[in-house]
């Protein structure tokens, strides 16, 4: 196998918190000793819930935040021994899409200026072919090309995530981080966007991390899925392979909460700990099921060959259930369905 | 019937003209049964729920009938309106903590729910609020009372919220986005909370969401709206077997399922109509693969059986598949 594209080898971030007199009060463990890698042209998803630590360890990748300790190599190189400089152009070949298309486009440039400065800060091409780059990445997302003279509040979000689409694959990069990019957006537009996003790693051959926590938008599009909870990955593994056979009673109670297909079990009960104490041993320990004396006391380490598990019992806990999918609609609904076809354009 | 709208209607004056959010939309809720109002953000489905809880902004105007346990009630004062929520319905909102009093702790929010509409003492009024914060499964019900609401979880201040909405003992409960903001697996407890006090109280539940798996797993009946009209009414596990309005089937396609499968996603082209300048006759029909001439005319939520209705001129949909 080649060298992975990314590789994070022990990244650790904590974040201190004070109280209000200034006084530390300890520190948020938001990644706590993450080691993952992204092979050239595939796409990893990172899930979990809120807090859990995957928008930070996205940050993290690209060194848009400082980790305490750990390494990133991308494409070989050490990105922490690369100067300011060097990092800079770096850049070009790693990007991030944001949740929010409405906070991360600026109000005051039209989208052909959002889209061309990348295009200039990276000098990817002469100010004479900027307009027709510009032109060719509003069509490779969906958009018309006289849209770049608009303003972003002309479009509505999907619009909007698109543009921020464009801009991100301006520079060409190598690697795309989207972090939450379609939570924002309304349910058919969504549809629209994961379609165009999967239309382009494909095409494009881009090396995709989706951080998400969708599980229906990560089994449609992921290769390899890392379950991260309280800043550690408590399971990871080739996507069919984890949502066919979860081996984390964590991953197993997420999958069992995704509402639609009938309520099988009562869900597992209390919120997660806070990252700032968390438990001692196994941090899932507080709600799991399956908890034993072992697991309070010893943190499990994430074992395995492809598909990995950080859990004591993994080799003990019972068969999970299997998805049942529930499509009631069947045949004539797949027939129905096929009249939607995405044609690609919506400007 | 515990609450029955027929042919609501909402207009808000902007500078722009006149938007009418709601245009002319009819279902009713049984006690004891949950229906579920889905829909995209613009539907209207959330200016319903206020327009029920008579919570419209003075700027918005209302038409048509809202019937809560038989008594008509868009010709209330909004005093007696303030007085119905204290005592028939009650609302719980997608973000508890913009609903709950950031200076007061989460027993003293209920107890003051309590005393407002029962006239219990302080005292008396403190032990029922723990009492409810227990029934609403707040572990360590006592302790949690004295807590603010910036040192609960998410999850525990939807609680809060819940127990709250049930001090007044409604007939009528309105959920707008109960679990929009909250994880996944606290979702979940949440919902089958709501279910098992529904069980437990006979109250009616009316579920806003445009989670079509909360729908499936949660509702007895389904109401699917867009751009401010009633596009398909259904028994929920009806509309999921045999869905016979084309936004429906968009709708049931367009979000991946975790069983994996279907290469592309059923994706509904273009976007939800400006409701300033609505299209003449369906409104869906701009994004619609089977729209036709006659689409130009706006089709009756017409019955194809018995509680299923779809406002749709190909509907029954089987026409279109023999075609």
């Amino acid at each position: 196998m080649s060298e992975p594209l990314l590789e994070l080898r022990d990244l650790k971030r904590y974040f201190p918190v004070r109280d209000a007199l200034g006084r530390s009060r300890g520190a948020v463990r938001a990644v706590d000793g993450v080691s993952l890698s992204v092979a050239r042209g595939t796409v990893l998803a990172i899930v979990g819930e809120s807090g859990c630590g995957k928008s930070t360890l996205g940050r993290l990748a690209l060194r848009l935040i400082e980790p305490d300790s750990g390494s990133i190599r991308f494409d070989g190189e050490d990105l922490h021994a690369l100067s300011p400089a060097a990092l800079r152009a770096r850049r070009r070949d790693m990007q991030l899409i944001f949740q929010d298309p409405f906070a991360s486009l600026d109000p005051r440039m039209t989208v052909g200026a959002a889209i061309a400065e990348p295009l200039r800060l990276h000098r990817i091409v002469p100010r004479s072919g900027e307009a027709a780059r510009v032109a060719e990445l509003l069509e490779r997302v969906g958009l018309r090309p006289e849209s770049a003279r608009r303003w972003p509040h002309e479009f509505s979000g999907g619009q909007r995530q698109r543009v921020a689409i464009a801009r991100a694959l301006a520079s060409g990069p190598r690697l795309v981080i989207g972090d939450e990019p379609i939570s924002a957006l309304d349910v058919s537009v969504q549809a629209q966007v994961v379609n165009l996003l999967a239309d382009l790693i494909r095409d494009l051959g881009l090396t995709f991390v989706l951080i998400s926590h969708d599980l229906g938008v990560v089994r449609h599009i992921a290769d390899r899925v890392a379950v991260m909870y309280l800043g550690s990955i408590v399971e990871e593994g080739p996507a069919a392979d984890l949502f066919a056979a979860p081996r984390h009673p964590y991953t197993r109670a997420l999958l069992a909460a995704v509402p639609g297909r009938g309520i099988q079990a009562p869900p597992i009960e209390g919120d997660v700990p806070s990252p700032i104490a968390p438990p001692a041993g196994c941090r899932f320990h507080t709600r799991c099921p399956h908890a034993e004396a072992l697991c309070r006391e010893q943190a499990p380490a994430l074992v395995g060959g492809e598909h990995r598990a950080a859990c004591h019992l993994q080799d003990r806990l019972p068969p999970a259930p299997p998805l049942r999918d529930a499509e009631p609609g069947g045949d004539r609904l797949r027939r129905l369905q096929a009249f939607f076809q995405p044609a690609g354009t919506d400007a | 019937m515990v609450l029955e709208l027929r042919d609501l209607g909402v207009t808000f004056a902007t500078d722009r003209g006149p938007l009418r959010a709601v245009d002319g939309i009819s279902f009713s809720v049984e006690a004891g049964r949950t229906l579920a109002v889905v829909g995209e953000s613009g539907c209207g489905k959330s200016v319903t729920a206020l327009a029920t809880m008579g919570l419209l902004p003075p700027a918005a105007r209302l038409d048509g009938s809202i019937r809560l346990l038989g008594r008509e009630m868009t010709s209330l004062t909004p005093e007696e309106w303030r007085d119905r929520r204290g005592r028939d319905l009650a609302m719980i909102f997608q973000e508890p903590m913009t609903s709950l009093n950031p200076a007061f702790t989460a027993g003293d929010q209920v107890a003051e729910a309590l005393r407002v509409h029962e006239g219990l003492g302080r005292r008396a009024a403190f032990d029922r609020a723990v009492a409810l914060l227990d029934r609403v499964r707040i572990p360590d019900a006592a302790r949690r009372a004295r807590q603010y609401p910036h040192q609960l979880s998410g999850g525990m201040r939807q609680r809060v919220m819940i127990a709250m909405a049930l001090a007044c003992r409604p007939r009528l409960l309105i959920a707008d986005e109960p679990t929009t903001a909250l994880d996944v697996t606290v979702q979940a407890q949440i919902l089958a909370l709501l279910d098992e006090l529904k069980r437990e109280t006979g109250m009616a539940v009316v579920l806003i969401t445009h989670d079509l798996g909360v729908v499936a797993d949660h509702a007895d009946e389904v109401v699917v709206m867009y751009a401010g009209r009633v596009a398909e009414r259904a028994p929920a596990a009806r509309l999921f077997a045999r869905p016979e309005h084309p936004y429906t089937v968009g709708l049931l396609g367009a979000a991946p399922r975790i069983e994996g499968g279907a290469g592309r996603l059923a994706s509904i082209e273009g976007t939800v109509p400006d409701l300033l300048r609505p299209p003449e006759g369906c409104r869906f029909a701009p994004r619609c693969p089977f729209r036709g001439a006659d689409c130009a005319r706006q089709p009756p939520l017409a019955e194809i059986e018995p509680g299923h209705a779809a406002a749709c001129w190909r509907a029954p949909l089987d026409r279109v598949l023999a075609a």
